[in-house]
């Protein structure tokens, strides 16, 4: 930081067009480096490259030097992990736990199978590309990748966060058709999630060209509304003794 | 006649196996025995054996294509526990309508194998409590593992794949990284390095 044209207040031109306010950037720079030193990891373990993480995360490799911890709900997890290859069966529930994360939120594939079906590429359950149906920001290759790729691959990702590369997540609202209609190609016409993606897209301004398109309005024909969930005891079906009165 | 591991194993088995007709029946090694009958008669078989010779144990039902013949052969694997032999009890049905007896009443376990099959093959068990999905809960094809599935044209038509991106590596090589071991490095025309010191 010897001249001021090193000094990082305005590194590069923010996306949204800056308003001139320099504080503004500065702030967001801050926030950048602050989030990209603290992420919460939700590993879905989906295939063998799962047993990488144990050794990447404790005593020998020690993830948590860099921020990088475990998380145990998708609510307050930033970086979904998906850590080998998906079946199909898989993927609806990797879908489910992408959308329940709260933004920013990124995702890397761990394994060649994540990036083009690894070596199940000719079986009929196994989804080969995961960013077709999930806006993945990394990809780390490897049958299996040993702990040192994974956690360089999360520091490149802690770079991204930092020069605000990273923003896959808006790519998912922006462009949904084409993620709903891959995913609607594998599991059929019917295909709901309980998040109301446009909702969201709407609410937060996020809204792109393609957010609306042929496969969000076949999703509104078939769309259940989503109704809150009532909790009951059950307790008329519990056993109870025939004296006791009613 | 009650079986024990200290007599004559083979000869006390064998003559209870007498008691069904056209089997044959061939010993694979000690304790492996391999028998194959009629389809009528494998009902008649499981009885015997569970009833008889203490086989409790159905360990799995395997089904093989045989696309030639055009016939399913199912493989009932049972386990005694008494006499310590498996007996593997080979049938064969025609693929076409494909409909067998289930064993559930005899073997509680053999649902899930029976549904897992149907699946599979198609092939229907009738008397089974469940022939619904099981594991592939998303699929709606053929049963994948018939031999006239075709996988890799399923496959071909179902998923995109990956284009090659040659900038990945090439972003790798700027960091200092990149391939270590080439494909024509580990040639096996290629003398290797232990290959010299012998």
């Amino acid at each position: 930081m010897s001249t001021l044209k090193n000094i990082p207040v305005v590194s590069h031109e923010k996306p949204s067009g800056g308003t001139g306010n320099l504080l503004a950037n500065v702030f967001d720079e801050l926030m950048a480096f602050c989030r990209s030193r603290s992420l919460f990891m939700l590993h879905y373990c989906t295939g063998c490259g799962a047993i990488e993480l144990p050794p990447a995360m404790t005593s020998r490799f020690d993830m948590e030097r860099l921020g990088i911890q475990p998380m145990v709900t998708p609510r307050q997890a930033d970086i979904l992990l998906v850590t080998g290859y998906v079946s199909t069966k898989t993927l609806k529930r990797i879908i489910l736990t992408y959308e329940q994360m709260n933004s920013p939120k990124y995702v890397i594939g761990i394994c060649s199978c994540t990036v083009n079906g690894g070596m199940y590429w000719q079986s009929y359950a196994t989804a080969k590309k995961l960013n077709d149906y999930l806006p993945v920001d990394m990809y780390i290759a490897g049958c299996m990748p040993r702990p040192e790729a994974v956690i360089h691959g999360l520091r490149e990702l802690m770079e991204n966060i930092k020069k605000g590369e990273s923003d896959n997540w808006r790519d998912y609202y922006r462009r949904y058709d084409h993620y709903l209609g891959n995913q609607q190609r594998l599991f059929g016409e019917n295909w709901q999630t309980p998040t109301d993606i446009i909702g969201e897209a709407r609410h937060y301004d996020l809204m792109g060209p393609e957010t609306l398109g042929p496969h969000t309005a076949l999703l509104e024909q078939h769309q259940t509304p989503l109704k809150p969930f009532e909790m009951t005891l059950g307790l008329a079906d519990l056993p109870v003794r025939k004296d006791e009165p009613r | 006649m009650k079986l024990s591991p200290t007599s004559n194993l083979s000869a006390s088995l064998e003559f209870l196996l007498q008691e069904i007709s056209g089997l044959r029946s061939q010993w694979k090694s000690p304790r492996r025995l391999r028998v194959d009958l009629q389809a009528e008669t494998l009902p008649a078989l499981i009885e015997l054996l569970k009833g008889r010779a203490g086989f409790v144990h159905l360990s799995a039902i395997s089904c093989v294509d045989w696309p030639a013949q055009n016939e399913f052969e199912l493989v009932y694997h049972l386990w005694s526990y008494e006499v310590k032999v498996l007996v593997m009890a080979h049938i064969r049905i025609p693929r076409d309508p494909g409909i067998y007896l289930s064993i559930y009443d005899l073997y509680r376990p053999a649902a899930f194998f029976e549904r897992d099959i149907h699946e599979m093959f198609g092939l229907f068990f009738e008397g089974s409590p469940d022939m619904g999905k099981f594991i592939l809960t998303e699929w709606d094809g053929p049963p994948p593992m018939r031999k006239e599935f075709d996988g890799e044209a399923w496959v071909m038509n179902q998923f995109d794949w990956q284009d090659y991106q040659p900038g990945w590596l090439k972003d790798i090589e700027a960091k200092g990284g990149g391939i270590t071991t080439r494909p024509e490095d580990v040639r096996r025309d290629k003398p290797k390095p232990w290959d010299e010191q012998s």
